[in-house]
């Protein structure tokens, strides 16, 4: 039984959706050009993945076997046009600017991830906060992405100009491709921190023999 | 009753769903007018916007619109005002994009040969390519266009393109297709409007 801390740990580090259980990745493409709609989204996906973790684990024993993921699939997509509606009505411009890709979460692989790995089998406080952290997770890989993608590409943050008229902007770097590069080389680095780590961590025990 | 017996599953099933849909209906339902509310203002908005007109902050977008335009909403396909001592038609812009309909507002001279300004209201194009058509860069090029045929989209330096005598309008790069969709929507709009004054409908 993982205590809050460890769940923390790994939902952020050391098995993180998105580059570790490389998880996510259709929206990680699709909104990381522009720094804002990137906290936008990151805050929806990871309120929907708390709130569905939650229900799920509430309801699990209740849910028979053979229709347990489309009654997953009923939750997520019930807290997703929630998301919606509440956008719509009290930050129109920001859904506007969203536009499909809100409906879109509920496509998204990490929250029906979580609700079969975690929610299915744990209580409901703890889904919640494992939610959360799942959530938060994606978000800061995501917004690590766009902050090179917007500054790159448009060369400004959030919105706000950084970088002078005379930089040239990297138009490639608002299209999707970058996003993978940028996605390849992030897994690249942190792969190889995991790696070095776990080897410290065996050295010891190697010079004992 | 079984969790895994048909009876239970249908029951449930059936239950479930009813109490989350009923749930996002009242919260549809509650949100509605505020919805509606915010459409209306962002229409006028577009119209003043297209039009040339600067709202300033403790102005009403709605009140300024009856205003101008003298009613309170939008009842025929091409409005008149008079702005300075200019007279313009204002109408709405729709046609097929990349992805899915644009739609937009234009206003023009009453000789249709001078575009005043055009506001893209609403489009589903690739955001921060084809999206871009709603940046200000590239609406500011309409503004005061002379078209005494037709506008064209051309591959510019992407920053806009400053003169108005030209009939040209740089095109967003990386958004050829959404950019044509522009042009084209525009073109046909400008035909119709001439159309329409041949007959003296306007």
């Amino acid at each position: 039984m993982n205590t809050a801390k460890d769940l923390a740990k790994e939902n952020l580090w050391s098995n993180n959706p998105v580059f570790v259980q490389i998880l996510g990745i259709c929206s990680t493409l699709a909104v990381t050009n522009n720094l804002t709609n990137t906290f936008i989204m990151t805050i929806s996906v990871t309120f929907v993945t708390a709130f569905s973790n939650l229900s799920i684990s509430i309801l699990k024993n209740y849910i028979p076997r053979k229709v347990r993921m489309i009654v997953q699939t009923l939750i997520i997509a019930f807290f997703v046009i929630i998301v919606d509606i509440m956008l719509r009505a009290y930050l129109p411009s920001i859904s506007k600017s969203l536009g499909p890709y809100i409906g879109l979460i509920i496509t998204n692989c990490i929250i029906m991830g979580r609700a079969e790995a975690f929610a299915q089998s744990n209580p409901p406080i703890i889904s919640f906060w494992d939610g959360i952290t799942s959530g938060l997770g994606y978000m800061w890989v995501l917004m690590a992405i766009a902050f090179f993608r917007e500054i790159l590409g448009f060369g400004t943050l959030f919105g706000i100009k950084i970088l002078s008229s005379s930089f040239t902007p990297w138009t490639i770097m608002v299209m999707a491709p970058s996003a993978f590069f940028i996605l390849g080389i992030l897994i690249w680095i942190v792969k190889t921190n995991m790696m070095r780590q776990d080897e410290k961590k065996q050295a010891p025990i190697k010079k004992t023999n | 009753m079984k969790k895994d017996s048909l009876m239970y599953t249908v029951i449930f099933s059936f239950t479930i769903t009813f109490i989350f849909v009923f749930i996002l209906a009242v919260a549809h339902n509650k949100t509605t007018e505020r919805v509606k509310k915010y459409q209306k203002i962002s229409e006028a908005k577009a119209y003043l916007s297209a039009s040339g007109i600067k709202l300033s902050p403790d102005e009403s977008p709605q009140m300024k619109f009856s205003e101008i335009f003298g009613s309170d909403s939008i009842d025929k396909e091409v409005l008149t005002a008079t702005i300075g001592n200019e007279n313009i038609f204002v109408s709405r812009l729709s046609g097929k994009g990349l992805w899915g309909t644009i739609y937009g507002v234009m206003a023009t001279n009453k000789d249709i040969d001078k575009i005043i300004g055009i506001e893209i209201t609403s489009h589903s194009e690739t955001p921060g390519l084809g999206g871009r058509i709603e940046e200000a860069w590239f609406l500011n090029q309409f503004k005061g266009e002379k078209v005494p045929d037709k506008i064209k989209i051309v591959m510019g330096v992407g920053r806009g393109d400053p003169i108005s005598d030209n009939s040209l309008v740089d095109g967003i790069t990386g958004a050829t297709r959404t950019s044509e969709s522009v042009e084209s929507i525009i073109n046909k709009k400008l035909m119709e409007l001439r159309e329409l004054k041949g007959r003296g409908e306007i």
